[in-house]
């Protein structure tokens, strides 16, 4: 039984942290209509700043997640602009897109490669890891606990940017049909770089837990696929379905890892994946477009 | 003659060709897009690797029973994924190819798993895959050239307009994806053959992008232009495997350039032979309709 | 009508809230040339739609040749004889005007996956007919001279004639055609007059158009159905229709202004 605690409140802990970039990742689908591969990217950056920062100015972990959280922001805006921009305005052809955002991620992956190594790098503990007593069921670390909590935090300010805010409002209008919003006078493509930037910041948010719970290396962005997965059982493009995939994923994640063994966790993640397409490929919460003959 | 080198480079061009025309097939003919094909490469070779060592299979058979085996499964996975549309069947092969993938690596009992099966005898020598490269060649082409071509291109290019025309679009669907799925199992059971030696991470989800990115590069709808695709890829890789780490970053950069620059590929959605010279020497305005599509 | 080749029988369509098709009866026989005519949204591509296959009335029979087929899938309904063409065209671009055609005519001659890849058997007499029967198909249409040119890249009207050619190498027993006329100027509407009674006459074809050019309608069909909301409201010949136009004018206002 406590084992069942246990893992259900690692779980939700780990959920919480692909919610971050599941969101983001849905958030640039329900946009552009195409699945960024290159999101892990933004992720690995996010990480990599921080734990630089941490070394240069000792430990301080606000700076660092701030620098962390724009240099990601601005890096993906930077790619949106730089590869994903001038094939959108050729061709409506997402299949392109696709491709470009392959190419983006194996690049940025071994961008760090080449620069910084390959090795494995932990970060100094500046997120505590003190064990922490939940109700004297279970035991679960500080660190679990503030991950969850941090992405309630940036998910519920995402919650108020999008339904208060002049752009929030652009955004969800876009994510219906970006032409229209773009003939009512919506920038689109100031709209799309500030959606990236949000969509990096969250990524950051991710690499930023995520390097500390299992140490920061290039590949750290493959991870995203699970986010992915997540998104696509909560339905592609709709953000709550993220968020409610992204815990149900963490938690079959942790649930077979505690019940079943730790390598079957990756093959329960597909065949999780594998079941929504084939079952309700919309997903929980996604929209089902069919085509005007 | 030439040296091992050289001929072991000739030889991967070969079976990594052979693989990327079923991809061809289903994605530049049939308008599919995937990501895990290279879960068909990992069936065929593991089964004509397992056939050949533990039960002393002649390769030849051994390498058949590769292709139809991953034939069999792409046939099976084919009929509930292909009703997906768009960007779900894509998603759904990047699953069903990590999946493959994870199994041979955690079935350590069946396929020793990470560690790597070794010890297959090295039956793809240099005429065996030019052999099989150049009749499986014929073969598509003539596939592509006729009816079954036409029928591909139509549920491509406006499936419901092919289904006015009295297709049953997803028996062609279906029957593309398979189509590709035995040659992919070829591929990698000659690839067995060739590396004598095989892990699971061979067939990872690099391996996947790799053959769909080569049919892109080459031009969709151009079988020639996969080919020509597969040679480029495969010489690069070799002219930068010293500088290894470098040649994956100039690798990705070259996806997103190519993507920008010039998407419809190299051949566009042309094919070598008399119609391209001709086109290329004459004086008349070139027919290209924006290789886009979807 | 004894013996109509299509008739249909009160058919109802909704989607979602919208009652596309509203109890609509109407019957062809075989070998006529008649025509569909009404507003925007008035439902008559929908009847294509549900005749071809591509959506299932939710109620009401549909017979084709006697046979009712309102269950049948698309393919089975183009298979027993029905071609279409479409509001919008939907040629394959990338495809030459010959390559259309053939891909159509190619459903009369036919050989296996076998001799497919070994250019074995049929493959050398069929693939050659399949060939110059869409040649001549062009020539009849007047497009010989683009045959090798990629569909996408021909002028409007020529895409409109080769949609019809393509109809056409069906061999169908009725051929719906959705506003053949769109998008033509005058002079163009006047040949195509011409091309839809010399075909109708040399291939015995039973044809039903929907138009929105009075030009068409008026001129060749010479019994015509009129839509609005669903609903039929109206057939008869021309002049009928003509009259009844001026009545409903009056009656209904700017919504009747097509009948």
């Amino acid at each position: 039984m406590e084992t069942l605690i246990q893992q259900i409140i690692n779980g939700f802990s780990l959920g919480s942290v692909y919610a971050l970039i599941a969101v983001g990742y849905s958030l640039v689908y329900s946009i552009l209509l195409f699945s960024n591969f290159a999101h892990g990217g933004f992720l690995v950056i996010g990480g990599y700043i921080c734990y630089y920062t941490l070394a240069a100015v000792g430990n301080n972990i606000w700076v660092a997640s701030l620098l962390a959280f724009l240099g990601a922001g601005v890096s993906a805006v930077l790619v949106e602009r730089g590869a994903y921009k001038p094939i959108r305005e050729r061709t409506n052809v997402t299949l392109y897109l696709l491709i470009a955002s392959m190419g983006m991620s194996i690049v940025i992956e071994n961008i760090f490669v080449v620069t910084v190594g390959g090795r494995f790098r932990a970060l100094p503990p500046v997120i505590p890891m003190t064990p922490v007593s939940v109700f004297g069921l279970a035991t679960t670390s500080a660190f679990d606990i503030l991950s969850l909590i941090m992405a309630m935090i940036f998910l519920i300010g995402l919650q108020v940017f999008l339904s208060t805010t002049k752009w929030g409002l652009a955004i969800r209008a876009a994510s219906y049909d970006l032409k229209t919003a773009g003939l009512m006078g919506v920038n689109v493509n100031k709209l799309i770089s500030i959606v990236f930037f949000v969509a990096g910041l969250l990524a950051a948010v991710g690499g930023i837990f995520l390097s500390v719970r299992y140490t920061l290396y290039p590949q750290l962005g493959l991870i995203t696929i699970k986010a992915f997965v997540a998104a696509v059982i909560g339905g592609l493009g709709s953000l709550p379905g993220a968020v409610v995939g992204s815990l149900i994923l963490g938690l079959a994640e942790m649930l077979t890892a505690g019940f079943i063994s730790s390598q079957m966790r990756d093959i329960v993640v597909f065949g999780m994946l594998v079941l929504t397409l084939l079952w309700r490929p919309t997903g929980l919460f996604g929209k089902h477009i069919s085509e005007k003959v | 003659m030439i040296s091992g080198y050289i001929e072991g480079i000739i030889i991967l061009i070969c079976v990594n060709s052979i693989a990327a025309m079923g991809v061809s097939l289903l994605t530049g003919f049939t308008g599919i897009f995937t990501l895990g094909h290279a879960g068909y490469m990992a069936i065929g070779a593991y089964t004509a690797a397992i056939l050949s060592v533990r039960h002393d299979v002649p390769w030849f058979v051994a390498v058949i029973a590769g292709g139809v085996l991953a034939m069999a499964l792409a046939y099976l996975i084919g009929v509930p994924t292909l009703k997906l549309m768009g960007d779900y069947f894509a998603i759904a092969s990047i699953g069903l190819g990590e999946t493959i993938r994870l199994i041979l690596e955690n079935w350590q009992s069946f396929t020793r798993g990470a560690r790597g099966f070794p010890g297959v005898t090295n039956f793809t020598t240099l005429p065996v895959a030019a052999s099989f490269f150049l009749g499986m060649l014929i073969l598509m082409r003539f596939l592509i050239n006729g009816n079954y071509g036409r029928a591909f291109k139509a549920c491509r290019d406006d499936y419901i307009a092919a289904s006015l025309l009295g297709f049953k679009t997803a028996h062609y669907r279906v029957l593309s994806l398979t189509i590709s799925g035995f040659y992919c199992g070829i591929a990698g059971a000659l690839l067995a053959g060739f590396l004598t030696y095989l892990q699971p991470v061979m067939f990872d989800m690099n391996k996947s992008t790799e053959l769909t990115a080569v049919v892109v590069f080459g031009g969709l709808g151009s079988l020639s232009g996969s080919i020509i695709g597969t040679a480029v890829i495969g010489m690069v890789t070799e002219v930068f495997r010293p500088i290894s780490q470098y040649r994956m970053l100039i690798y990705g950069a070259t996806m997103v350039l190519i993507m920008v620059v010039r998407p419809e590929g190299i051949m566009g959605q042309h094919e070598i032979g008399p119609r391209l010279i001709r086109s290329i020497f004459s004086r008349k305005p070139r027919n290209e309709v924006d290789g886009a599509h979807g | 009508m004894a013996d109509p080749i299509l008739s249909l029988d009160n058919l109802n369509k909704h989607f979602g809230g919208v009652h596309a098709v509203k109890d609509f009866t109407f019957q062809m026989e075989r070998g006529e040339l008649a025509g569909l005519i009404g507003p925007n949204g008035a439902g008559k591509t929908t009847v294509f739609n549900l005749i071809t296959g591509v959506y299932s009335p939710d109620s009401g029979s549909i017979k084709f040749k006697g046979e009712e087929i309102s269950a049948r899938k698309t393919y089975e309904v183009i298979s027993r004889g029905v071609a279409r063409t479409f509001q919008n065209l939907r040629l394959f671009p990338r495809s030459t005007a010959l390559e259309n055609v053939m891909t159509a005519r190619q459903q009369h001659f036919r050989y296996n996956f076998f001799e497919a890849v070994t250019h074995a058997g049929r493959w050398s007499g069929n693939e050659k007919k399949i060939r110059e029967t869409s040649l001549e198909l062009l020539d009849r249409v007047g497009l010989l001279p683009v045959a090798e040119q990629a569909a996408g890249t021909l002028p409007y009207g020529h895409q409109r004639r080769l949609e019809i050619a393509r109809a056409l190498a069906l061999q169908p027993e009725l051929l719906l055609l959705d506003e053949p006329a769109a998008g033509m100027n005058p002079e163009e509407v006047q040949d195509l007059n011409g091309l839809i009674r010399n075909i109708h006459q040399d291939f015995d074809l039973t044809t039903l158009v929907i138009e929105h050019h009075m030009e068409v309608i008026m001129e060749i069909c010479p019994r015509i159905a009129c839509m609005n909301f669903g609903e039929k409201i109206a057939e008869g010949d021309p002049d009928y229709i003509q009259k009844h136009h001026e009545i409903l004018k009056a009656y209904l206002g700017e919504e009747v202004e097509e009948c």
